[in-house]
């Protein structure tokens, strides 16, 4: 398997260096990553960006946009055969529809290809004539992401971290003490494995429900076509001292290797091995809104995650000799309008301090690095009102769970994060000196004028920094 | 051991602990820094009163300003008494004098108050400029939110400017962030009046070369390099600020030149020096014409301070204007056959 696993690379390897050779005497490509964790907002933001860079109307942040060096923008079949394209037409009309609506959430991946076509600029530009720029993006179920954290990892430490961390929460204890409880050294019984899966899955889902992140294997919840396969049906055991050949434990520890090498190994290399742009969907506020639980278990995912990419400095020999790095990452908080702007900054240092090992590995490593604070799609609009004699700076729009108008101040979030963060690590119940609320908001019916893409919070800043450079 | 009251020598003092009822009001974390004795000031502070004129320098000053009022004075006097001499002999001349000066004293009144508005114009587009940077280095918001309401207040009657700020009206509510707001305002208020300022000065560096190559009077084409440099920064000040009044367009001199002189080395070194090495082949051909192109760089490196004084925004999303540009565009066909880049 192993020796399997590493001709798989290699050719792999091969193939993206040829790649990269084609485009750097061709048309160059940006692959740009979306990682986001499931309701992170990584369809809305791709739906989005793409409408403002086909309507360029609202990018006045996009330098290449404001100076009108973008001469046209075509959304093209994209060259993945084996890959559905991503459905933007039916995300965007669901978004600007007479009930308009957030887009289901993603069950399959999807990619596409946006082709802009750019003026030149700079000494020799009139003599090089328009030149090409294809961006590739691709959109997943959030909960695969949080399987590139188990490639560096053994069955044995895996399940013995899931049990550990489960009999800490109400909602995982019964399946710690069951699993625990079972004899995993005894021979494999099919049923018996499928009844701990189910009752791991239940467990996953409740988890979820609760707002909590880490969730693995993300398969489990979002299967695809493998669904019922071996590959899907393991379970965290821990190790019983002396696991016999056939034993239940052994063959949870195949099937969990056989997961790490058919499933997860070739979602990442398909579609993260090569990126050399990166954004970060992190629904922070979400998190903060679920409790200090949910931000250390947002914390420690996404600290997983990001270790699964290698930032670095691209130029032109290093790219062949050893393959591409992310270059720019962009550490994104979403559902900034759910925020008065008085506070986005604040939002951004919060997202900056939680992702702070991975913001400066990515430094050090010489990517460049941002976090801001930005909203894919707006469906708010700022609002001041008096409540309890003292004036509060909220936000209006269409709450989700009612459909009902309201204006809403989610609380005062700390200038400090480590007013938030140090009580999440230390694994506080609740949050000591304030409450948090944030309740959902659905998008507002919107009259777009011609050459208007969507209206967002700083997506073009995000663009431009994410972008600025290619389209110079 | 004894305690002796009659020694001279005091106690050293105990240790004490006092208990506080309430938590101190500023905690370490806010405190400013321990003060260091003995110590130089920053190198920040020694630059910051390097520039300040000496102490007890402003005795020329007052000097100028007394013998100002003591002329004015003894004119008014002078004035009155002959009015009033003239009322005495002949009525009908006294008071056909006693109109005229009259006319005189509020025709003078009229030019003062349209040189005081020039003046406060200048001045807040000065105090515009300032507010801008400082909003957008603190990444303020309302403060840069409030500077546009105010840029957008001084082109408002424009007709030149009535598409431009429709846009910007459209853009504003949905950025979110200080140097955003900032960098759209100049998007859209400046690009126009760029355009124009930079046309005044290829026009100015245009006349000044052709007048240095071509006018054979040793004196006569410093006249006319003066002329068109004082019309450029005129215009300029125009095209950014409104109109600027006489006294304002010399103060609008004064600082011009200030800087360029604060600028003036960083500027040579910048890209004046291939300008002026750039007219290598037609100074080899001429005196006359390599001297043209030397006095059309420094004319357009008059009109570049004359922007930078005068523009309501500092150069952050468009670009600044290169006398290398400026004078490849201007003398264009004037001395050589260049495509126009």
């Amino acid at each position: 398997m192993r020796l399997q696993e590493l001709a798989q690379d290699v050719a792999h390897g091969v193939e993206s260096r040829l790649a990269t050779l084609s485009e750097a005497v061709f048309d160059p490509v940006i692959r740009l990553g979306v990682t986001g964790l499931a309701r992170a907002g990584k369809t809305v933001f791709i739906t989005s960006l793409v409408s403002n860079l086909l309507d360029r109307g609202r990018m006045p942040q996009l330098r290449a946009a404001a100076e009108g060096r973008i001469e046209a923008a075509w959304l093209q079949p994209q060259p993945d055969v084996t890959v559905p394209r991503f459905d933007y037409e039916a995300h965007r009309a669901a978004l600007l529809g007479d009930d308009p609506r957030w887009p289901d959430s993603t069950r399959a991946i999807s990619e596409l290809r946006l082709s802009l076509r750019l003026r030149p600029s700079g000494l020799l530009g009139g003599l090089r004539g328009p030149r090409r720029l294809h961006l590739d993006i691709v959109d997943y179920p959030g909960e695969w992401l949080g399987d590139l954290a188990l490639m560096d990892r053994s069955y044995q430490d895996w399940a013995e971290d899931r049990l550990t961390r489960l009999a800490a929460r109400p909602e995982g204890a019964a399946f710690a003490a069951m699993a625990r409880a079972e004899d995993a050294s005894a021979a494999l019984d099919e049923n018996r494995a499928r009844a701990l899966h189910d009752a791991y899955v239940a467990t996953l889902v409740a988890l979820r429900g609760a707002g909590l992140s880490e969730v693995t294997p993300g398969r489990f919840l979002m299967p695809g076509e493998l669904a019922g396969s071996p590959a899907l049906t393991f379970a965290p055991l821990p190790r019983p001292a002396s696991p016999g050949r056939g034993s239940l434990w052994r063959e949870m520890e195949r099937r969990f290797e056989a997961y790490k090498a058919r499933v997860v190994r070739p979602f990442f290399r398909d579609h993260f091995a090569r990126i050399d742009r990166q954004v970060v969907l992190v629904d922070a506020l979400g998190a903060i809104h679920a409790g200090p639980a949910a931000v250390e278990d947002l914390r420690l995912a996404m600290a997983g995650v990001l270790s699964a990419f290698r930032p670095g400095r691209n130029g032109f020999l290093p790219e062949l000799l050893r393959g591409r790095r992310v270059g720019r990452i962009l550490f994104a908080a979403t559902r900034a309008d759910h925020l008065h702007h008085s506070q986005h900054a604040r939002l951004a240092a919060i997202l900056t301090a939680l992702l702070r090992d991975a913001k400066d590995r990515a430094d050090y490593a010489g990517a460049g690095t941002a976090a801001m604070a930005i909203a894919s799609l707006r469906a708010t609009t700022e609002a001041e009102a008096t409540h309890q004699g003292r004036t509060v700076q909220g936000v209006r729009g269409t709450l989700l769970a009612t459909g009902r108008p309201a204006l809403m101040y989610p609380g005062d979030l700390p200038e400090d994060p480590a007013r938030l963060l140090a009580p999440a690590r230390e694994g506080a119940e609740r949050w000591l000196d304030a409450d948090y609320s944030v309740m959902a908001f659905a998008p507002a019916r919107m009259q777009l004028s011609p050459g208007e893409g969507l209206p967002h919070i700083r997506l073009d800043r995000a663009a431009e920094f994410l972008l600025g450079d290619a389209l110079r | 051991m004894t305690d002796r009251p009659d020694d001279p020598a005091p106690r050293r003092p105990g240790p004490v602990v006092i208990e506080l009822d309430e938590a101190p009001g500023t905690g370490p974390d806010t405190a400013p820094p321990v003060p260091e004795p003995d110590q130089p000031a920053t190198a920040m502070a020694r630059l910051a009163t390097a520039g300040a004129p000496a102490p007890g320098g402003s005795g020329w000053r007052w000097l100028f300003w007394a013998a100002g009022a003591a002329l004015g004075f003894v004119l008014s006097v002078a004035a009155v008494s002959f009015v009033t001499g003239l009322l005495a002999a002949n009525p009908v001349l006294g008071w056909v004098a006693t109109v005229l000066f009259a006319a005189l004293v509020l025709a003078a009144l009229t030019v003062a108050a349209r040189e005081w508005a020039a003046f406060l114009r200048l001045g807040r587009v000065e105090a515009l400029r300032d507010r801008a940077a400082a909003a957008a280095a603190a990444a303020d918001l309302p403060a840069a939110r409030a500077t546009v309401a105010d840029l957008r207040r001084l082109y408002a009657g424009r007709e030149d400017m009535r598409w431009p700020i429709a846009r910007l009206d459209e853009r504003l509510a949905e950025v979110m962030d200080a140097d955003a707001a900032l960098a759209l305002a100049e998007d859209t208020l400046m690009t126009g009046p760029d355009e124009a300022a930079r046309r005044e000065i290829e026009a100015a560096a245009r006349s000044v070369a052709a007048a240095t190559a071509l006018v054979p009077l040793a004196l006569a084409d410093v006249a006319v390099a003066l002329a068109a440099n004082l019309r450029m920064i005129r215009r300029i000040a125009t095209i950014y600020g409104g109109r600027s009044g006489t006294l304002g367009s010399l103060r609008l001199l004064r600082r011009v030149f200030g800087h360029l002189l604060a600028t003036g080395a960083l500027a040579v070194t910048d890209d004046l020096i291939s300008s002026v090495a750039g007219g290598g082949l037609v100074s080899k051909l001429s005196r006359r014409f390599g001297e043209g192109v030397v006095n059309g760089a420094l004319t357009a490196r008059v009109g570049i301070a004359a922007i930078e004084v005068c523009r309501p925004l500092p150069f952050a999303a468009l670009p600044r204007p290169r006398i290398h540009a400026i004078l490849g565009r201007a003398l264009t066909g004037l001395f050589g056959d260049r495509p126009d880049p």
